[in-house]
């Protein structure tokens, strides 16, 4: 009975652990609503953490495409999420045009993008450090590095 | 082996609870020490455009000068390279600007430029480190006493320091780094453009605070 207390303990904490550990980055968050009859409604909640996990198992060949393409812009992204993160809750850019609404900013360590209007609503929450670690593993499989 | 292995679970279980409970207070303190920072020491540089047409068009940015500084220089694109912008001689219709900078910046303070026209006013003029210039468009006459009225306005003040950095690149470049760095270092609360007209209401000004209104 004691064994199986303490076996349950050890799953139990093993699973909090994990949690704790996906969740500390906080989640990326995605919601588009399109307005128009039928029109697709996407919501969903991915660990943060998961993300630079993930990228380790895509194919070098194709990692290594896609930072070609990229690579261009890769530092200035690293450099943009790095001095975000130092100003936490800004609104940076905000744009309203009758019923158009776009606004740019930080909650806490996060970046914020949402856009509103008539055909659609999206909304856009990823932590900072999870962009700048995928944009620093990209950079590193530009070819070349 | 037992109270072993019950010692080992029981610390960790503390060490798990402990993680779990301090990590968020850790990230709020963060938090707390980075918005500190930026709100006490940093220059912001915002822009307001107001369209007065009939859906209202408002756009609002805020850029803290720093975050600029190091964003700038890592921006290489057509001609902006290394925080500079490189124009063509032949744009600026025969005028050197280095030479006419030069001119305005050894002169004592006063007005240089004073244009009247029917239709607009020009003025450009150096004062207590500051460089002015004020554009007035006319109409034609107005509807109300057949007096020409102002149909938009344009008020630039831009510190010296801010002028000098700007063209203290090369001939053919303008130094918008080293601009900012100016811009950075300048004191006080500056409204450095404001333009009003029939369309729109632009605001150009730099401050302390990471808020526009």
């Amino acid at each position: 009975m004691m064994i199986l207390a303490k076996l349950g303990l050890g799953v139990a904490s093993t699973v909090v652990f994990a949690s704790a550990y996906t969740f500390r980055e906080g989640v990326i968050r995605v919601d588009v609503d399109e307005h128009r009859d039928g029109g697709s409604h996407v919501h969903f909640w991915v660990p943060a953490a998961a993300v630079p996990m993930t990228m380790h198992f895509v194919p070098k060949r194709h990692l290594s495409e896609a930072a070609t393409h990229a690579s261009e812009f890769m530092p200035l992204l690293q450099i943009v999420t790095a001095e975000l993160s130092r100003y936490p809750d800004t609104t940076f850019v905000d744009v309203r045009d009758g019923d158009d609404h776009v606004r740019v900013s930080t909650v806490g360590a996060k970046l914020e993008i949402d856009v509103r209007n008539p055909e659609e609503n999206v909304h856009l929450t990823v932590p900072l450090a999870t962009v700048n670690d995928v944009a620093a593993q990209l950079a590193a499989s530009a070819p070349g590095i | 082996m037992r109270q072993l292995s019950q010692g080992v679970s029981h610390c960790a279980s503390l060490a798990l609870a402990a993680a779990v409970l301090l990590s968020p207070a850790a990230f709020a303190q963060t938090a707390a020490t980075s918005t500190a920072a930026s709100s006490t020491s940093d220059r912001w540089l915002h822009v307001r455009v107001i369209s007065t047409e009939s859906k209202g068009e408002t756009v609002r940015v805020n850029v803290p000068l720093e975050m600029a500084e190091k964003v700038l220089p890592a921006i290489n694109k057509d001609r902006l390279h290394n925080g500079k912008v490189r124009f063509d001689d032949r744009e600026m219709n025969g005028v050197d600007l280095k030479v006419l900078l030069d001119a305005v910046r050894t002169s004592k303070d006063g007005e240089y430029v004073t244009v009247q026209a029917t239709d607009s006013d020009v003025r450009v003029a150096k004062q207590g480190g500051y460089m002015f210039v004020h554009v007035s468009e006319k109409r034609s006459y107005s509807e109300k006493n057949g007096k020409p009225s102002e149909r938009s306005r344009v008020e630039v003040k831009i510190p010296m320091k801010v002028v000098d950095a700007l063209f203290s690149a090369g001939k053919d470049e303008l130094d918008v780094l080293a601009a900012l760095r100016a811009l950075s270092a300048h004191s006080g609360d500056t409204e450095l453009v404001s333009v009003k007209s029939d369309e729109n209401t632009v605001r150009v000004w730099l401050d302390s605070k990471n808020i526009s209104d």
